[in-house]
């Protein structure tokens, strides 16, 4: 806007503009924008508000526990919500309380992934009761892709089992029995677990196989 | 035939179903008759030369109502803060301040004004809450009147009148006038009229008529009550038109309009002045130095002779012994922390569901509502976004700050969309009551109390059958999680009242624990 006025000129004005400006800026007619320095800063590590001390889980919340979960496990995941990959049924409740949670950068993904590694380990409490032969019986399809310890294997894209929160074992089991996890088309490996919990065939069985991965040594 | 109901049959019915015992019941509840403690009742023991360490789990209302009645009679007190500021539900937004909802940070950005500010949480003190108006007196906080229900403020519905939006004063007149029309017809008939003696139905009637403005003949046919169509000062004043008593009924909204100053909005409601976290800031000028911010509890292990506390503080984990700790984390959140608490303890804490209540409000670049005879209260919609309060202070100066969204059950609603669709759905609709209302507004906040950090859930939800009341389970899981673990842990706050979400609850649950303590010190020190 200012192209016709010779650049000498254009310099003169904006020198005159930028006195005006300071003037206002100390007569307090316009906020100092140096203000956003002072404001209160925030990081993105607020996963223990919900996911407990060292991120063992908080089933008040149906919050499952981050220690122990692999680093690329956990990062998929976050992915996965962030994309709206996970956490998209509408019966899905925790998963949908996750995803907003989940809008992080890659930096901020990176930096939790890191954390996350660095947090004390303690086994998950034992919750839940079943009948571990039958378990064991049913775990055998598991421990084609989750490995016989149910320690995960990253080369399945698999993760760990073992340690887990059982009652989120259990919501997940059921998730993905009922649809709510797994039906998702960019899903992959998603799909692949739900292409599995066929032999789940009811509640108990669901249970069982969750006693007999309690039953199973921890890392 | 069916027998005439006698008199005292007739009272005795209407007591029980529904006046005199419920009206008990419902002003004990609401703390309008003598309630068992008072700021007053608090006669904590002077340590003097003892010493007793306290931990303090969080620095909201109730945690500083502990501190500062502690730090007086010389208890070693630290208030162990998981965010960046004290207050809790207690928050005051203004200029550059950080709204901490996980997955929705931002910055409040209303203009650097005294009276530019947003209560999105606590925003109203009723008369009657005495305990935490004795701290408002002690520790100087000015406090003005809040302008609640406000007869020229709108009702909307998309039901009545096709949407057009009319005043209070014009719903409630004539919906009185209505009403008054039928009570007394009731009252012409013999039959209704028989319980009553002569005297009796006389001054019932009369009562009728002045609660509907009826006409000599019973009728009800509009009233001044209203205000004027045209005139009233100069000339004459024209009366309004009355509003068909079908249309009024179009819409439910009849339940916020005829109750707005019943129950816990009854009494005069007040706001301290700058602000409602002014309180915090009050306690803080005692018992600021005793707080540790940032620090978030990874455990706490009760003992014999105390309690073990530990907390992430700057990443590094530390570690507090003290004779006994009051608690005011969420038990949602409680339950995710290290912790070694009786088994019934935890059921207690996991029973306990989070409130889902959401605010916003926006920035008005002019004070639009005192143009149309407006000085605050709240204009109600059948919209989701429910409410529009505009504020009782700041009267006649350049802008202002109005809520544009408090739904307190069904808060979720909003808390599940972006930032951009909540501030559209608002927008949208108070479109319907101010029709510019988009042009008028900028800067916006919300406020999903669901999800702000260290909360994750407003007030604490003990009864799961809403408008039936408490169990009995309910009950016994109550005062489970009110009685201290092993004498040395109390839980506090207003998720340990049986009337949450208010101030008054945070402060009596403290000095319930308060004055328990106190016994058993008194017994150790004797």
């Amino acid at each position: 806007m200012l192209s016709f006025v010779p650049p000498d000129a254009r310099y003169k004005i904006w020198g005159l503009a930028n006195r005006i400006l300071l003037a206002l800026a100390i007569c307090q007619l316009i906020p100092f924008t140096s203000a956003a320095a002072e404001r209160e800063p925030y990081d993105d590590r607020y996963c223990t508000t919900c996911h407990g001390t060292d991120g063992r889980g908080n089933e008040g919340i149906e919050a499952p526990r981050l220690a122990g979960m692999e680093d690329w496990y956990l990062r998929r995941q976050l992915e996965n919500f962030r994309a709206g990959i996970r956490g998209y049924h509408p019966m899905d409740t925790a998963g949908i309380a996750m995803r907003p949670m989940a809008k992080l950068t890659d930096d901020s993904i990176a930096d939790i992934v890191a954390w996350v590694g660095s947090w004390d380990y303690q086994p998950a409490e034992i919750t839940i009761e079943g009948d571990v032969q039958s378990g064991e019986l049913l775990y055998g399809v598991c421990a084609t892709c989750h490995g016989m310890d149910a320690k995960g294997n990253a080369a399945m894209g698999a993760p760990a089992l073992a340690g887990q929160n059982d009652w989120y074992l259990v919501t997940q089991l059921n998730n993905f029995v009922a649809g709510y996890r797994g039906r998702h088309e960019d899903d992959r490996y998603g799909q692949q677990m739900a292409a599995m919990v066929g032999t789940l065939t009811d509640e108990s069985a669901t249970r069982d196989v969750v006693v007999y991965i309690n039953s199973l040594e921890t890392r | 035939m069916v027998n005439p109901v006698s008199r005292r049959e007739f009272l005795n019915l209407l007591a029980a179903t529904g006046g005199i015992a419920a009206a008990l019941r419902a002003g004990t509840a609401l703390n309008l008759l003598p309630g068992s403690a008072s700021a007053a009742s608090l006669d904590l023991l002077n340590l003097g030369s003892n010493q007793r360490k306290i931990a303090i789990l969080g620095g909201g209302i109730s945690g500083l109502t502990a501190a500062y009645e502690l730090s007086k009679q010389g208890y070693d007190c630290t208030v162990l803060e998981a965010s960046h500021r004290c207050g809790g539900r207690v928050l005051t937004l203004r200029h550059g301040d950080l709204i901490d909802e996980i997955g929705n940070r931002q910055y409040c950005e209303f203009d650097d004004e005294p009276h530019m500010y947003f209560n999105a949480g606590a925003a109203r003190i009723p008369s009657t809450h005495r305990n935490l108006l004795a701290y408002c007196k002690e520790l100087n906080v000015e406090l003005e009147v809040f302008i609640n229900e406000n007869k020229t403020s709108f009702v909307q519905d998309d039901n009545m009148l096709g949407g057009r939006p009319i005043r209070n004063i014009d719903y409630t007149t004539n919906m009185r006038g209505f009403m008054a029309e039928l009570m007394a017809k009731a009252m012409n008939c013999d039959e209704l009229d028989a319980p009553f003696t002569e005297p009796e139905a006389e001054t019932l009637l009369s009562m009728i008529r002045s609660f509907g403005d009826l006409n000599e003949n019973d009728l009800y046919s509009g009233s001044f009550r209203a205000g004027y169509a045209e005139g009233g000062f100069l000339k004459h004043g024209v009366q309004k038109d009355m509003i068909a008593f079908r249309d009024l009924l179009k819409s439910r909204l009849g339940r916020q309009m005829m109750g707005a100053n019943e129950g816990d909005t009854g009494p005069i409601l007040m706001q301290p002045a700058g602000g409602m976290d002014q309180i915090i800031r009050g306690f803080l000028k005692h018992v600021g130095e005793q707080v540790k911010y940032r620090a978030m509890v990874t455990s706490v292990k009760v003992t014999d002779k105390g309690v073990n506390v530990a907390y992430d503080q700057d990443g590094v984990r530390h570690s507090l012994e003290v004779d006994y700790c009051f608690n005011c984390i969420p038990t949602h959140l409680m339950v995710g922390i290290d912790h070694n608490f009786p088994s019934d303890y935890v059921t207690a804490m996991k029973y306990v569901r989070r409130g889902e209540a959401y605010k916003a409000a926006f920035q008005a670049k002019h004070r639009f509502w005192e143009d149309l005879d407006i000085y605050g209260g709240i204009s109600w919609s059948n919209t989701k976004s429910r409410q529009l309060w505009y504020p009782s202070h700041g009267i006649h100066k350049a802008k202002g700050v109005v809520l544009g969204a408090y739904d307190y059950g069904g808060g979720m609603y909003h808390t599940m969309m972006n930032q951009e669709e909540r501030i559209e759905a608002h927008l949208a609709d108070h479109e319907k009551i101010h029709p510019n209302f988009r042009e008028l507004v900028e800067k916006p906040v919300t406020i999903g109390w669901h999800r702000m950090n260290h909360m994750l859930g407003c007030s604490a939800r003990w009864s799961r059958n809403f408008g039936r009341g408490w169990t009995h389970e309910e009950e016994t899981l109550y005062h489970k999680l009110q009685a201290p673990v092993n004498g040395r842990h109390y839980f506090i706050g207003d998720q340990i009242s049986m009337h949450s979400a208010w101030q008054e609850s945070a402060v009596m649950s403290a000095q319930w624990a308060l004055s328990h303590m106190d016994a058993q010190v008194r017994a150790e020190l004797v």
